[in-house]
């Protein structure tokens, strides 16, 4: 067994996006897309990463294939252009997710650079009172 | 002297219209002020955050609101003192916005209102909030008895006082903590508490005093006719109950 | 669960097919009908129009007639159905006369397959159907049927949750109280959820908007309010007229509705702010939701029924993408988006409201006011799209009755059973106590709190009784006035499914006995037809049977039918309908606010007394699942039931309704709200089926001095046990652990 992480993200509109993509413009971050992902924590089993994407479809707590796509990461980082915000005292439970992954992607359809990354957390992704970035 | 109080409209805001009319039924000069008129804001002398889902919670409650063109305004006067209340989604914006404790600069806050525990979900309850500091401790509460218990309905997501060990510290240490959770009967526990809060905290006021925020609604429990309990006879719509916060407030702006 | 089939592909598949027609759920005697008509062959788009339009959900065309039987008129009703919402006299203030809104819908199919979205827009859309007569939306009603949720990994069991989630994310975003509703958990429902929704508003009958263009309006300007245009919801009028088919298709986004109740606020705010305009220059406007149909079916009802007809460019609509086929422009059912027709000198001032003032354009994307076509005089519908006429029909037969006359199969009767064999099983019952605590944890009779603890019910700061407090949710909407507003629902599954017609009327009386018993008067109804397919003779009988006990209920209480909507096809791919569900919601007014009835269950030595009980029938209750007892329905005698009302009117302590659970659950239920150290002796040798039958009139407190006023079912005491019949004795404490808790699993 290994620890694997899956994105899961809205393939509808994603309001919630949006308004982080409008919001870190006004601040001044230039970016073209934000996309926002829900990242969940599972023990990878026999079958590898496929199985466990099945696996993960399956479970109606965290996927409905009307509204999610969904992807077993290859590393457990984030990828590049996105930065993971973890609640530090939140419960963790199997049916909410280890962390929110924000992907920030520049006016040119590149994914942000670091700089610009920590910029978009400092502003406003992370409070850190209560929450904790990886990037 | 400017007693005139402006209640904050966001977009998401939703308790803009009994916050302001609570507050005129109390005798105050209050008026809404919009989001798209945040130049208003300079002339008025204290400021209502009311309740809502400002930008709809997105990203964390009351994160992007911080943000807002109106918290400009809020933030410049609560440094010339001016008198600041924020009950529920206003409370977790002036947290947001740094304000509440107010310890570090605006913007960078050091505590936040934030998920409930141990169930994350939203929670409407009625509920007793009881003043743990000294009233003279904020101009805002100075008219309330000490220890006073005082009705209203928690309604949120994201009420749960969270902050790092070193600044719940802060918070205790400095008196930050305005009201605590309590029982009808006026005990304060863990069993009062509907959401987790750190510090059994309900309300949190800044060093000065002059800027309290307030996770639960007095003013959903302010008129004779919202009391369940109600005694015949009374005037249905006499201000009662959760009112005697906004009370407080409001002398404090008429004496301000 | 697996992802339903994407209309969008449908319409790929059809612009490349030939035979590709076959795929619009228009039957091919309508398609001639259409063609001919017209004259020509239909256009792609004008396929889909008629298809939006003639389905099921828009035209009514199987059910219209056999609603007309339903009373719709009175002395209270100044709106009956026809419109958004219907509209009921409330009571005179200061000179001024208020009236309420109320609209009563369903969002059952796209709520099984995406649950917290589909129940949101269904929110979302109910809402939009009371702003637009021009009211402030004072209220929702949420009645909920799922199926066994016991499993959390069961679909049944997301379904439930996550319904429950999508409504308490919408309503309480968008500031509205959740005021009534209810819930029940039966195999019925499994593949076939239903999510009805009710909302209410306040507006003074002079100032009410019609869903219409008035006369003299020829050359008026349309104009689209609110999200922009997407491919969501494309497809979605045939979607719920057609029965749920969960296919392999990965990659459908069409269907999913996408709420946003963020900018719903929004436009809630800014629509006041137009109603103050329009009420400062006195002007007469037609203002309508979109709904099903989208754009083309919203403005073609819009003027048709105001006898004109429309020119719309579909190149003015705010998109959300570029490149949108005509067709999904024109019908697709986008979100949070309402059409008015204006006069032009007030075109610009309303713009400027919605994108200047309310800045709509930041709060989504897109989103704004814009001017997307015009009234017009000929009575025909034009759509233009890149400089061409894509459709262009005669209005009226876009949006005319059309009819289906179906085959109907009589209900067979269920054959009667002896009532022998359920006394004996009642006889065998070892400890009523033990049965008391199986009653009150049973799913259909156990504390809704779980559930609506996640509603905001007292946004507004106008609530004088929460749900759940009492029978029914009652408000005080008019600061400063006397005047309460009562909303109760009812609709029993375990009944519909034994019988359509009785649980039909018994939803009826029910849902008016709820608000008789906080002190209101009844004085209007709404509905909400849950069935399976009406193509099924017998499905559609049980539909008609439906009707026939809402309209008996109605006419003996003298109440009409103000809204409501027919919601078919709530059966699952094998052809498995759900119970019959005639959802009935009833709203009270009440004169003076300090005369309600606040719930209570008196003092130590109080009799609690049964009113208006039946011969104990216990077909369909609680206890008849629990013990398996077959019997038929309650008989309620109707023509008494006003007269029931004006007795427990006229006394003047606590009035409960015996429902779910009978009046055993009653009157624990009043204990449990009650001081802990109450209790209630039974009243020795009184029979159990008393205690147990369901719709058994009303549980009323009556200090000992008086006459009975009924059965006296016990006597309230000071030692907080209950006390049966049988002698058997139960902690109140323990049972109210039991009622609190049997929800928490589905709902922690």
């Amino acid at each position: 067994m290994k620890t694997r992480y899956v994105a899961v993200r809205l393939k509808i509109p994603d309001n919630q996006a949006y308004t982080a993509l409008v919001v870190l413009q006004r601040l001044g971050i230039a970016l073209g897309q934000v996309e926002r992902s829900e990242i969940y924590e599972r023990e990878e089993e026999a079958g590898g990463a496929a199985e466990l994407a099945r696996r993960t479809m399956r479970d109606e707590s965290v996927f409905n294939p009307n509204k999610h796509t969904l992807a077993v990461l290859e590393q457990n980082v984030p990828r590049t252009g996105e930065v993971w915000i973890e609640e530090c005292d939140t419960p963790r439970a199997p049916n909410r997710p280890r962390y929110i992954g924000w992907r920030l992607f520049l006016t040119d359809g590149t994914p942000a650079d670091r700089a610009t990354i920590e910029a978009a957390t400092t502003r406003l992704l992370c409070n850190p009172a209560i929450e904790r970035a990886i990037m | 002297m400017n007693r005139r109080i402006a209640v904050l409209v966001f977009p998401g805001t939703n308790s803009e219209g009994e916050t302001l009319r609570l507050l005129r039924d109390l005798g105050a000069d209050a008026q809404l002020v919009h989001w798209s008129r945040p130049q208003e804001l300079a002339a008025y002398g204290a400021y209502v955050l009311p309740g809502g889902f400002a930008y709809e919670d997105r990203i964390r409650a009351g994160a992007i609101a911080a943000h807002d063109h109106l918290m400009d305004a809020v933030i410049d006067g609560c440094a010339k003192g001016k008198l600041v209340l924020g009950i529920c989604n206003g409370a977790q914006i002036l947290l947001e916005a740094g304000l509440v404790p107010g310890t570090a600069a605006a913007r960078r806050p050091t505590a936040a209102f934030t998920h409930n525990a141990p169930q994350p979900h939203f929670i409407c309850r009625h509920v007793y909030v009881k003043l743990a500091s000294a009233p003279m401790r904020s101009a805002i509460t100075a008219s309330l008895d000490e220890g006073a218990l005082i009705p209203a309905w928690a309604a949120h997501a994201q009420g749960r006082l969270a902050a790092g060990p070193e600044h719940l510290a802060e918070l205790v240490e400095g008196a930050h903590v305005a009201f605590v959770y309590a029982h009808p009967d006026g005990r304060v526990d863990e069993q009062a508490v509907p959401n987790g809060s750190a510090l059994g905290c309900a309300g949190l006021v800044n060093r000065e005093g002059n800027v309290l925020a307030l996770m639960p609604h007095p003013e959903r429990d302010a008129w004779n006719v919202n009391h369940l309990q109600r005694r015949v006879g009374e005037a249905l719509f006499a201000p009662s109950g959760g009112a005697v916060l906004f009370e407080s407030f409001v002398r404090a702006v008429q004496r301000a | 669960m697996r992802p339903y089939r994407s209309r969008l592909h449908r319409v790929l598949r059809l612009r490349s097919v030939t035979d590709g027609l076959a795929r619009l759920a228009l039957r091919p005697d309508e398609r001639e009908r259409i063609a001919q008509q017209l004259g020509r062959e239909p256009t792609l788009v004008e396929w889909y129009a008629f298809d939006a339009q003639w389905s099921e959900h828009c035209s009514y065309k199987s059910s219209r007639r056999h609603l007309a039987k339903l009373p719709t008129s009175g002395p209270g009703v100044i709106l009956g159905p026809g419109e958004d919402s219907g509209v009921l006299r409330l009571g005179r203030r200061q000179g001024e006369e208020y009236a309420i809104v109320i609209a009563h819908e369903s969002h059952n199919h796209p709520s099984q397959v995406v649950p917290f979205e589909g129940a949101a827009t269904g929110i979302g859309g109910i809402v939009r159907d009371v702003l637009c007569m021009g009211a402030e939306v004072i209220a929702l009603a949420d009645p909920l049927r799922f199926g066994r949720a016991g499993d959390p990994n069961s679909h049944a069991c997301s379904v439930a949750r996550g319904a429950v989630d999508g409504i308490s994310a919408y309503g309480n975003a968008i500031g509205v109280p959740n005021l009534a509703g209810d819930v029940y958990f039966h195999e019925g429902f499994d593949e076939n959820c239903l999510v009805n929704v009710v909302a209410l508003g306040l507006v003074k009958e002079p100032e009410i908007v019609h869903s219409f263009v008035p006369k003299g309006a020829a050359g008026w300007a349309i104009v689209l309010v609110g999200k922009a245009t997407d491919a969501s919801g494309f497809g979605g009028a045939s979607f719920s007229s057609g029965t749920l088919d969960v296919a392999d298709d990965d990659s459908n986004k069409g269907a999913v509705q996408v709420p946003d109740p963020f900018l719903a606020s929004v436009l809630m705010r800014a629509s006041y702010r137009v109603f103050a305009m329009l009420r400062e220059r006195g002007l007469v406007v037609g203002y309508k939701d979109l709904g099903a149909g989208g754009i083309m079916g919203c403005s073609a009802e819009l003027c048709s029924s105001g006898g004109f007809g429309a020119r719309i460019e579909l190149d003015a609509v705010n998109a959300a993408l570029p490149g949108l086929a005509p067709e999904v422009l024109a019908v697709g059912e986008t979100q949070e988006r309402l059409c008015w027709a204006l006069p032009q000198e007030i075109v610009a001032d309303v713009l400027r409201i919605y994108n200047d003032e309310f800045s709509l354009p930041q709060i989504a994307r897109n989103a704004c006011a814009v001017v997307i076509g015009e009234v017009t005089a000929e009575p025909r519908y034009v759509l233009y799209h890149r400089g061409e006429i894509v459709m262009d029909v005669d209005i009226d037969l876009l949006t005319g009755s059309i009819r289906d006359d179906l085959p109907v199969q009589p209900c067979v009767a269920r054959p009667s059973v002896d009532p022998a064999i359920a006394d004996r099983r009642l006889a065998a019952v070892q400890s009523q106590a033990d049965l008391a605590a199986s009653l009150l944890a049973h799913r259909d009779v156990a504390s809704r709190e779980p559930l609506y603890r996640r509603y905001d019910r007292v946004v507004r700061g106008a609530t004088v009784i929460p749900r759940g407090v009492a029978d029914a949710g009652v408000l005080a909407p008019i600061p400063g006035s006397p005047l309460g507003v009562a909303l109760a629902v009812a609709g029993n599954p375990r009944y519909g499914a034994l019988d359509a017609q009785r649980a039909a009327e018994l939803a009826v009386v029910e849902a008016v006995r709820r608000v008789v018993a906080v002190g209101a008067r009844p004085i209007g109804l709404t509905d909400c037809l849950n069935f399976g397919n009406p193509r099924q003779p017998e499905q559609y009988a049980q539909f008609l049977a439906a009707i026939d006990g809402l309209s008996a209920g109605a006419r003996a209480l003298e109440l009409a039918f103000v809204s409501g909507n027919v919601s078919f096809y709530n059966e699952s791919a094998l052809g498995r309908a759900v119970p019959a569900s005639a959802i009935v919601a009833c709203v009270g007014a009440c004169d003076d606010l300090s005369t309600l009835r606040l719930p209570n269950v008196g003092d130590s030595g109080d009799r609690l007394v049964l009113v208006g009980a039946h011969a104990g029938a216990l077909g369909g209750s609680v206890a008849a699942a629990l013990l398996g007892i077959d019997e038929g329905l309650p008989e309620v005698d109707l023509g008494a039931e006003c007269a029931l009302h004006a007795q427990v009117q006229g006394i003047g302590s606590c009035a409960r309704v015996v429902g779910d659970g009978g009046a055993l659950a009653t009157i624990a239920q009043m204990l449990f709200g009650a001081d802990e150290r109450l209790g209630v002796r039974f009243t020795p040798g009184l029979a159990l089926r008393t205690l147990l039958a369901e719709s058994n009139g009303f549980v009323v407190v009556q200090p000992s001095a008086e006459p009975p006023a009924g059965i006296v079912l016990g006597t309230v005491t000071g030692d907080a046990v209950m006390q049966f019949p049988d002698e058997s004795v139960v902690a109140v404490a323990d049972l109210k652990a039991l009622w609190s808790a049997s929800l928490e699993d589905i709902y922690p």
